[in-house]
């Protein structure tokens, strides 16, 4: 409690003023502390819930008409997808990487770990892709 | 908190559109007789595969209770499709 909330409660204890001027007094400091964002804690941000994905193509040659792809899926479905895919036997995901390592994409996904997408997912927050094209815009957030 | 709806809608070029509600609940008490011929066989599936049934069931739980707020839309010129979980 503040030291001028607690005068203005030691004022209605003894008396001094009424209830409803204490009120109008305790209105009028959080009014002026508000007013003041430099005095008053920064307020958190609040947790983004869900990953979105929008596509943007313009109208190409031969084609019928602009396309849009917009997919927001939520951020827990990452983390319950790994969860289960921590399920996949040892053989499984040999065979698995031996294939990402022909496609090209060598990722070993035994090293892949719960605890790692939760990072992931932490550092994603503050993440925005912004791909401009001429012929289309890709977007990638949280939000 | 598994899905409650699932929502499927297309718009097709001559401009009509249909959705398609699937309550999901209800869809699950009424096809819970083949869901019940399921589990043995999801069983069996684990034990051949040494993966761990309960581990199974807990992974597919929380991928489920993470579905809602899944929302697609696809659109092609006049052509669009909409997958929405609730």
């Amino acid at each position: 409690m503040n030291e001028q909330r607690r005068k203005i409660l030691d004022l209605l204890a003894n008396g001094k003023i009424t209830a409803d001027e204490a009120e109008r007094l305790i209105g009028a400091l959080e009014r002026e502390r508000s007013e003041s964002p430099q005095t008053a804690a920064p307020r958190p941000k609040p947790r983004p819930k869900y990953l979105r994905v929008v596509v943007n193509a313009a109208d190409g040659p031969g084609a019928d008409g602009a396309s849009r792809v917009d997919v927001q899926i939520p951020l827990q479905l990452p983390r319950a997808g790994v969860r289960l895919a921590s399920l996949v036997p040892p053989q499984a995901l040999a065979r698995i990487n031996a294939g990402l390592s022909r496609s090209g994409v060598p990722i070993d996904l035994a090293e892949l770990k719960p605890q790692h997408i939760e990072e992931f997912i932490e550092q994603l927050d503050d993440v925005t892709v912004d791909v401009d094209d001429p012929d289309g815009q890709v977007r990638v957030f949280c939000e | 908190m598994i899905p409650q709806l699932v929502t499927v809608g297309r718009c097709r070029p001559d401009a009509r559109r249909r959705r398609l509600y699937v309550p999901v609940l209800p869809v699950l008490l009424v096809l819970s007789p083949l869901l019940l011929l399921a589990v043995p066989v999801g069983l069996v599936a684990c034990l051949v595969t040494r993966v761990s049934p309960v581990g199974a069931v807990r992974g597919t739980g929380q991928l489920l209770c993470a579905l809602p707020g899944t929302r697609i839309e696809i659109e092609q010129g006049r052509t669009a499709w909409l997958i929405s979980v609730r």
